[in-house]
């Protein structure tokens, strides 16, 4: 309960934006490390304000020895994004095989803007971001025309 | 017998149409081809490069709280990069060990393990 963690923690987890709760898996990963879910949850539910209820939001949590936390929140995954644009609930099992649904270049635009507002894309081109948008699209079975 | 030929030459046109009214109206309607026709070849020649016309709404997109929806742009709008994302890309040819050649090696060499690797198995 009481030792000191040796270096700062990491933890990547998958939250829906406003919708933190102590329960699992949030509570007891969190708990492992000694951190107080109830502030956790309080401070990321005000932070994810401005996003729509229920939008999954990659966060990764840093957790230093002496319990304090921080976090940083991303953009949706990109995966979530395409789904959502191209109507499909799940994607294909076997991609290149079956195909799940049409997507424009434009939507492909569109999520790469997005992506493109986080930290850690910040310096790719939004060519880039593009490409690999196109790439997520391709392994849910989407297919992208112009 | 003149009110008789006008009767009659009005019937006439009462019932054929393909008199000087009717003709205005065949007019027209080549008019109308023609106009439509030459819409579009003009519209081929625009050349439409995206399939998703300006004006669809982009749904799923707009995942702030308030945001409006996102809507699709007129296809000058967007870089040209973007027309080309689906296209193999094309490497410029430097010469001899330039960029273009260690690609192409790469490949052609990736291929052949592949092609032995299936042969292997036969």
């Amino acid at each position: 309960m009481s030792k000191a963690l040796k270096a700062k923690d990491q933890l990547r987890i998958l939250i829906p934006a406003g919708k933190a709760a102590p329960t699992p898996p949030v509570g007891p990963a969190l708990g492992a490390r000694g951190v107080k879910s109830m502030d956790f949850c309080k401070e990321f539910n005000a932070r994810t304000a401005h996003i729509e209820h229920g939008v999954p939001t990659p966060t990764l949590i840093t957790v230093e020895p002496d319990r304090t936390f921080s976090f940083i929140t991303k953009t949706p995954p990109t995966t979530y994004l395409l789904k959502k644009t191209a109507g499909i609930e799940k994607g294909t099992g076997r991609p290149g095989h079956e195909v799940t649904g049409t997507i424009s270049l434009k939507h492909v635009y569109e999520v790469a803007k997005i992506k493109a507002k986080d930290a850690h894309l910040k310096h790719l081109k939004l060519e880039s971001i593009a490409s690999t948008v196109v790439g997520t699209a391709k392994s849910l079975g989407l297919q992208v025309v112009p | 017998m003149s009110f008789l030929a006008l009767s009659r030459s009005s019937i006439r046109q009462a019932f054929s149409p393909c008199l000087a009214r009717g003709y205005a109206a065949k007019s027209s309607n080549t008019e109308r081809v023609l106009n439509v026709s030459a819409k579009d070849t003009s519209a081929a020649e625009e050349k439409t490069l995206s399939s998703c016309p300006p004006g669809t709404i982009l749904e799923g997109l707009n995942y702030l709280k308030g945001q409006p929806p996102v809507i699709a742009l007129p296809d000058d709008e967007y870089p040209p990069w973007l027309w080309d994302l689906m296209k193999p890309k094309v490497y410029a040819d430097d010469g001899p060990g330039g960029k273009a050649e260690k690609k192409r090696l790469r490949r052609e060499n990736q291929q052949r393990i592949k092609d032995q690797n299936f042969m292997k198995t036969q």
